[in-house]
């Protein structure tokens, strides 16, 4: 049972040092208990207090870290099972799988590929974050050596799915600074993997014939001394790795059981091959229940618009609703003499609204400033969507770029209109419909 | 030690709902697990997939799809090659044209277009609204009425015209009847409540509780689909174990990742393929979350998803 | 004696059926067919009742049986309302019996029996309440016009009307348009005829109520609930008329009549009315029925666009100004008989005497009387008026209660907006919105200067003073239930308010009567009764009642909640709280932050920080969000000793509060100016100024016990 903020509270030595970074012990119990900051943290903890919290407060889940630099991710660390219960923090990462199986031509191409797909959308980067390189049975050190470096040389950081203990060192030689997963571990090889992860500070992959195959083999892991690990469920097929994924992160949060709380890797190349529809799907599955790390054959456009946006929504937290950044977008061709539009900066209320506008075809100039992330109603509640914030950002970013004078408003604001003609000298307020699917009949109306 | 898998167990279950006629029929919901949970209890029922067709025809379909439907000149036509759709399991007839702020068709001309669907296949059917609430209270009322004995499912009753085709569908013709709500788990109980409150059998009710496409707010149907099914199991809420149903490829078709051209957006590559995964990745998460059916249009997302249903059984 | 009359009418009908049945057996032989075109109910009315169907005269002969046992002469009301039952299935017999061999025994204008396709068709309408009642008038009104104008007077209101008897060709001579078309059908001359609509009336409760055959407590209870008939009995009403009416009274339909000889009134059920013009409003009085208005009567548009429109003084025709002179705005319950629905009155002179420019007084007092109506939700309404009256185009409205001003722009005024019509507006909109308790609405509306005067001071204050006292007395102990609301449950999955007299939702806007009336107006909506009869521990406000409220409209997610701690079980926050409160272990009190202060407190946590711990429906021991109205409450945090643990808020919100919190501290300890003990930002944003600063004002929470 996770401890609370008072708590943790009662065993800090209460002196307000502020040698931890908060300005008051209460401050710090609070973090602590929300796993903010670790117990170790605190300097002047007695040894006791920090034996006794450190297992209470420890995450039932790990947080891991691969990669270096820009291509550092930090995978697992969940606390919850449903993201409304408090929020999913570590996202999905995706890795686009190579093999050893296939042509220098398919390789190279495969290479060239990835780079393509990268772009932002509200305010991140999406990318595939991840390369997955493969070693097939028949292959050498040395071919897979050659691989990993070509792979390496597009800069993702790299997943190693390699078995043989020989290979794998001869890989990281090439490739440990930067830190990759060795995802390779199993019942049969698990010490060797072992010791070539050890000694090449990487993450180690470990996976199993069946799920209990894994827990023991993380078990024995453990016992090494080794808690850098990732967890590969993929199983023999779908039903098999969805059950996997599921009954591994269910007994990490639901039943504190440690042993199986790292996070995952779901590989949709083994159990759909060939198939990239099944793979998108797939790919979407798992960022739903549960997958850290998911390797796909590939990851165009077609994947990535919608997996990204889908994997920004469920990652976000419930309490911070996404905000779109403050300024001017231009629709439909639009220039300065056309009609100003706004609305709230909050992410959902944006997308729907200037996809209607965009709908309507007809030339505009979205406004949005900040509005705290709320939606109209609420933020119009809290003041922070009223006739002094719209009216200061259009005359302080508006009205020196924009000629035309008519702004159109949200129906559900009508009440500002007054207050807005008022602040807004020259302005036309228009009175635009409640809801933003009346909106392409609202715009073709006025224009007629 | 062993690891230890502990089963979570429900004493309650969603509510079975059949639609369609004589041998034709699907079963929707009776599960008693988180969806695809088979590990915990058997599976009653696999989600079911539904294959979505309009009254406009093939107007404004993607290439894929037009070519799928090659020959197809009436609406007969069409509606049997949905049928025919390789892993469709009903077919949903969409009346968009109905809109007042679109084509605004009269009833009179979208009911002859539901009896030339219904007269052509004998699969089940869901009839779907043009989403105008005043509209829909005046078109879904007659559709229940002309397909009396199809035992169809009405798509959908809103907050605002519940009584209107709750009363139709539900009680006056037997058929079943769709609730829709906006993606807000007491708007989705509330509406249940007022319906059964009609004297519309709990049983009878298929929730459409809001969809959203992938990255457009899709955290909202996550969650409440995840606390919908946490309620209708965890805390036996019987206002709140009516199977859901997802229209997808509705809201996935519309948005600029799947809409926009290729000569428009050349780096993103054909539109097919993004309109294909636009639908198979918003389809799969909303079964995920606890879609007991969902609606697609293009071919391959039918094939794929039903796929996908198949193997996780 | 009105139930020997009915028994006496039922006897002479069940001699009449007995009679034909066995004259038309002895004719045609007991198995002759009968029944009735389009229906799958066999005898329709007899089948609901008994669970039978009759299909042959033999059937009918051995039927006669079964209603004999129903006409029990026990001289009770029951056993005449059964009888009532009886005269109508014996009056179904007689219509049957005139369809045998295919006969088509009605011809226009008369319908006769109708078809089930019908009562689908129109089950619809009145589910949705398109058609809001069904009247059935029966016999010959006083004149032939008396009697139109009441059909018109139930058309005009979309209620459908059938009509029984001389009615008929009283309409037909003044050549009223009838036909089911336009919601006008004539049955049939004979008395009998009447069992047609009681036909409708139980085929809806087995399509639509999916009453079991058979099933008669469930029958009544359908179509005394579900199917808004009523009967207008025209005089004179003989034995047999009042048998059949004794029949609809048992469905549920109540029975006005202008007969005044041999008949005594059953409240409900059986009423006498002299002037057939007010059997409309009679009869939809009892039998509920509201009329939805969808056309408010003024000369310019009406909606929420509008609502934020100013009319500056250069547009203005007129303006009312309760800062300057007397105004005032009312909503006052009154007994259902003195409120005369849509009743608007202008007391003093109309807008278009006074001066362009001109500044005068204005009064308006909505008075509104309904069943569920209660004093308490008088502001609810009240603060609707503001909304409303500023929907109106060309019209703006800013204050409230005596503090109101209203403007009237030239253009509203010139396209001949006037004082009345604000009492239209008024009347359809508090009609429309708060139907579940207003069921009869009237307006005055006073220009007059004395009038306005005497209003507000006689009146309006006193109301108002009343409230606020009422609102003063009201305490979590005097009230018998408390009230959930979920209403940011989009927001914060797992969290529930209980609101109580004494603790309004923590976003501060609900307060219990708020979701008092919230939960009369929409009963399946956010505001939920909780009852608070199983009390756990009194000082911690913990009840067997509210835990189990809160686990279920949490769905589970949270299992005990205490009103009066934040250490136990505390009551968790949404987002949307106005404060935070927090302990601070140094002082051996809390800290209270607002969402408008942007600084540090003492605990180290600025707003934000604090908030992202608390919110989100999670239980957060030793934190807690609540309302700013809350702080000066004898509640607030009674259980770790109350608002003496205050040690620091800031000073904006400080002064906000101070008033009631120094008025508490006050009667609760006997602390003066206690809000001088407290720190604020310019005093202390560590805890060890702060507690330094309290030492130095001897504050209270220092000596008490240790929170934790």
């Amino acid at each position: 049972m996770a401890l609370n903020g008072i708590q943790i509270f009662k065993l800090t030595p209460k002196k307000n040092c502020k040698e931890c970074g908060c300005p008051t012990c209460m401050a710090f119990s609070m973090k602590v208990a929300q796993g903010a900051m670790k117990i170790e943290q605190c300097p002047h903890m007695s040894e006791d207090a920090i034996a006794s919290l450190s297992e209470a407060t420890a995450p039932p889940m790990k947080t891991i870290k691969i990669g270096t630099g820009d291509g550092e991710f930090t995978l697992g660390g969940e606390t919850v099972l449903f993201r409304h219960e408090k929020t999913f923090v570590s996202k999905t990462r995706y890795a686009v799988a190579l093999c050893t199986c296939m042509d220098d031509a398919a390789v190279d191409a495969k290479i060239k590929e990835i780079p393509k797909v990268d772009y932002e959308r509200i305010g991140e980067r999406m990318y595939a974050e991840l390369v997955y390189v493969n070693c097939s049975e028949d292959a050498d050190a040395a071919k897979y050596t050659a691989l990993v470096e070509k792979a390496a040389g597009i800069g993702r950081t790299l997943v190693l799915g390699c078995t043989d203990p020989e290979i794998a060192k001869a890989a990281l030689a090439v490739c440990k600074d930067s830190k990759p997963v060795l995802n390779g571990a199993n019942a049969s090889n698990y010490e060797a993997m072992n010791a070539v992860a050890a000694e090449a500070g990487v993450v180690l992959g470990v996976s199993g014939k069946d799920i209990n195959e894994l827990y023991d083999t993380v078990a024995a892991l453990e016992k090494l001394g080794n808690k850098n690990l990732v967890l590969d469920v993929t199983g023999a097929d779908l039903k098999e790795t969805f059950a996997n994924a599921v009954l591994v992160r269910r007994a990490a949060l639901k039943d504190q059981d440690r042993t199986f709380g790292y996070p995952s890797i779901v590989n949709t190349v083994k159990i759909a091959k060939g198939d990239v529809h099944m793979q998108a799907a797939l790919a979407s599955l798992f960022t739903m229940k549960y997958g850290s790390i998911i390797v796909m054959e590939q990851m165009t456009y077609a994947e990535a618009l919608p997996l990204y946006g889908l994997r920004q929504n469920v990652f976000t937290d419930p309490q911070k609703p996404m905000k779109v950044e403050p300024g001017i977008y231009p629709l439909n061709g639009a220039d300065e003499n056309s009609l100003v539009v706004t609305t709230v900066d909050f992410a959902l209320t944006y997308f729907v609204v200037s996809g209607e506008l965009e709908r309507s075809g007809v030339p505009l100039n979205l406004v949005i400033n900040d509005a705290g992330g709320l939606s109209v109603l609420t933020s119009w509640a809290a003041g922070k969507f009223s006739g002094n914030s719209i009216s200061k950002f259009i005359i302080e970013n508006v009205e020196p770029k924009v000629k035309c004078r008519k702004l159109l408003i949200p129906g559900k604001v009508a009440v500002l209109k007054g207050d807005l003609e008022a602040k807004l000298p020259g302005w036309e307020i228009i009175v635009g419909p409640r809801e933003a699917v009346q909106l392409v009949k609202f715009l073709k109306d006025m224009q007629a | 030690m062993p690891f230890n898998q502990k089963p979570q167990k429900f004493n309650a279950k969603i509510n079975t709902v059949t639609i369609g006629s004589g041998d034709k029929t699907v079963a929707l919901g009776g599960n008693s697990t988180f969806p695809f949970y088979s590990f915990d209890a058997p599976t009653e029922n696999t989600a079911k997939v539904g294959v979505e067709i309009t009254d406009m025809g093939l107007e404004g379909v993607s290439e894929g799809i037009k070519a799928y439907y090659e020959g197809a000149t009436t609406m007969a036509d069409i509606a049997k090659k949905a049928a025919a759709m390789e892993g469709a399991d009903f077919v949903a007839l969409v009346l968009e044209g109905g809109d007042p702020n679109g084509e605004n068709k009269s009833v009179d001309e979208l009911i002859a277009i539901v009896k030339e669907v219904a007269d052509a296949v004998d699969c089940p059917l869901v009839v779907e609204g043009c989403k105008n609430v005043e509209k829909d209270a005046e078109l879904l009322p007659k559709v229940a009425e002309v397909l009396q004995g199809r035992n169809v499912l009405i798509l959908a009753e809103k907050e605002e015209n519940y009584k209107a085709i709750g009363a139709a569908a539900g009680l006056a013709y037997n058929q079943i009847v769709g609730a829709e709500s906006a993606v807000d788990i007491n708007l989705a109980k509330q509406l249940n409540v007022v319906t059964t409150q009609l004297g519309v059998n709990a049983q009878k009710i298929v929730m459409n509780i809001g969809s959203a496409c992938a990255g457009y707010g899709y955290e909202y149907v996550v969650s409440t689909m995840d606390r919908i099914k946490g309620a209708a199991l965890g805390q036996n809420d019987n206002m709140l174990q009516m199977p859901i149903i997802t229209p997808v490829a509705s809201e996935t078709w519309g948005v600029k990742e799947a809409s926009a051209s290729e000569a428009d957006m050349p780096e993103w590559g054909p539109q097919d393929e993004r309109g294909i995964d636009m639908e198979i990745m918003t389809a799969a998460a909303d079964l995920a979350a606890g879609s007991d059916a969902v609606i697609l249009r293009h071919p391959q997302s039918v094939a794929t998803i039903s796929k996908m249903i198949k193997a996780l059984a | 004696m009105l139930i020997n009359r009915i028994f006496s009418g039922n006897d002479a009908v069940f001699g009449l059926t007995q009679q034909a049945v066995e004259g038309a057996v002895s004719q045609y032989g007991a198995d002759k067919a009968v029944g009735f075109p389009h229906t799958a109910y066999c005898l329709p009315c007899y089948y609901s009742v008994t669970g039978v169907k009759i299909k042959t005269l033999g059937d009918m002969k051995e039927a006669l049986g079964v209603i004999r046992t129903l006409m029990t002469r026990e001289h009770a009301l029951d056993d005449a309302l059964m009888s009532g039952v009886a005269t109508a299935l014996c009056a179904e017999f007689i219509e049957a019996l005139k369809y045998l061999d295919g006969a088509q025994p009605y011809e226009e204008p008369c319908y006769g029996h109708l078809a089930d396709s019908i009562i689908r068709e129109l089950g619809v309408p009145l589910v949705t309440g398109d058609i809001p009642g069904v009247a059935v008038i029966l016999g010959s009104a006083p004149t032939a016009k008396e009697g139109v104008d009441l059909i018109k007077s139930y058309q005009a209101q979309g209620i459908l009307v059938t009509l029984v008897g001389g009615i008929i060709d009283q309409a037909a001579e003044l050549g009223l348009k009838m036909g089911y078309n336009v919601r006008i059908v004539p049955l049939g001359r004979d008395v009998t005829s009447v069992i047609h609509v009681v036909s409708v009336a139980l085929r809806a409760a087995l399509i639509f109520g999916n009453v079991t055959p058979s099933d008669t407590a469930s029958l009544i209870t359908y179509t005394s609930d579900r199917v808004p008939a009523f009967v207008n009995a025209f005089k004179p009403i003989d034995d047999v008329i009042l048998a059949a009416g004794a029949g609809a009274i048992k469905l549920g339909f109540p029975v006005i009549s202008n007969e005044n000889e041999n008949i005594v009134e059953v409240p409900g059920a059986l009423i006498a009315c002299s002037d057939t013009a007010d059997f409309n409003k009679v009869s939809l009085e009892a039998r509920n029925i509201k009329i939805k208005i969808t056309n408010i009567d003024i000369p310019v548009a009406f909606a929420s666009a509008f609502e934020g429109e100013i009319i500056r003084r250069k547009d203005m025709q007129v303006e009312f100004d309760g800062s300057r002179i007397d105004c005032a705005e009312l909503v006052h319950t009154k007994p259902m008989d003195e409120v005369e629905d849509h009743k608007i009155t202008v007391i003093g002179p109309d807008v278009d005497t006074f001066e362009i420019g001109s500044k005068h007084s204005l009064a308006y007092v909505v008075e509104v009387a309904g069943k569920k109506m209660q004093p308490d939700f008088e502001p609810v309404i009240e603060r609707k008026f503001h909304n409303y009256i500023n929907c109106i185009e060309g019209v703006y409205h800013t204050g409230q209660r005596d503090m109101l001003r209203i403007r009237i722009g030239k253009e509203a005024f010139n396209a001949g907006f006037r004082a009345k019509h604000f009492g239209e507006v008024l009347y359809a909109q508090v009609k429309n919105e708060f139907e579940a308790v207003v069921d009869k609405c009237q307006v005055t509306i006073y220009t007059d200067p004395a009038e306005c005067t005497r209003i507000r001071h006689k009146m309006a204050v006193p109301t108002f003073e009343k409230r606020d006292a009422r609102l003063e007395t009201l305490t979590d102990e005097s009230v018998d239930v408390y009230y959930s609301c979920i209403l940011c449950q989009a927001f914060s999955p797992s969290h529930v308010c209980v609101v109580t007299p004494e603790r309004l939702g923590l976003c501060g806007a609900v307060s219990w009567l708020d979701a008092k009336a919230t939960n009369e107006l929409d009963p399946a909506g956010p505001c939920q009764v909780i009852t608070k009869e199983r009390v756990i521990n009194e000082d911690l406000g913990s009840y067997e009642d509210v835990d189990e409220a809160v686990l279920k409209y949490s769905q589970g997610a949270l299992e005990h909640v205490t009103l009066y701690s934040i250490m136990q079980d505390p009551m968790t926050s949404c987002g949307c709280f106005e404060c935070i409160c927090g302990i601070e272990p140094f002082s051996n009190g809390v800290v209270i932050a607002n969402r408008e202060y942007a600084g540090m407190t003492p605990l180290g946590m600025t707003f934000p920080e604090m908030a992202s711990m608390t919110g989100g429906g999670v239980q957060t021991p030793g934190f807690m969000g609540h309302g700013k109205h809350f702080i000066g409450s004898k509640k607030f945090m009674k259980a770790e000793g109350g608002i003496e643990r205050i040690v620091w808020m800031p000073k904006e919100l400080k002064e906000t509060v101070a008033e009631r919190l120094n008025k508490t501290a006050e009667e609760l300890y006997g602390i003066p100016n206690f809000t001088d003990m407290i720190g604020d930002e310019t005093v202390a944003v560590d805890p060890e100024t702060l507690v330094a600063f309290l030492t130095e004002h001897a504050h209270p929470a220092l000596s008490m016990e240790p929170m934790m």
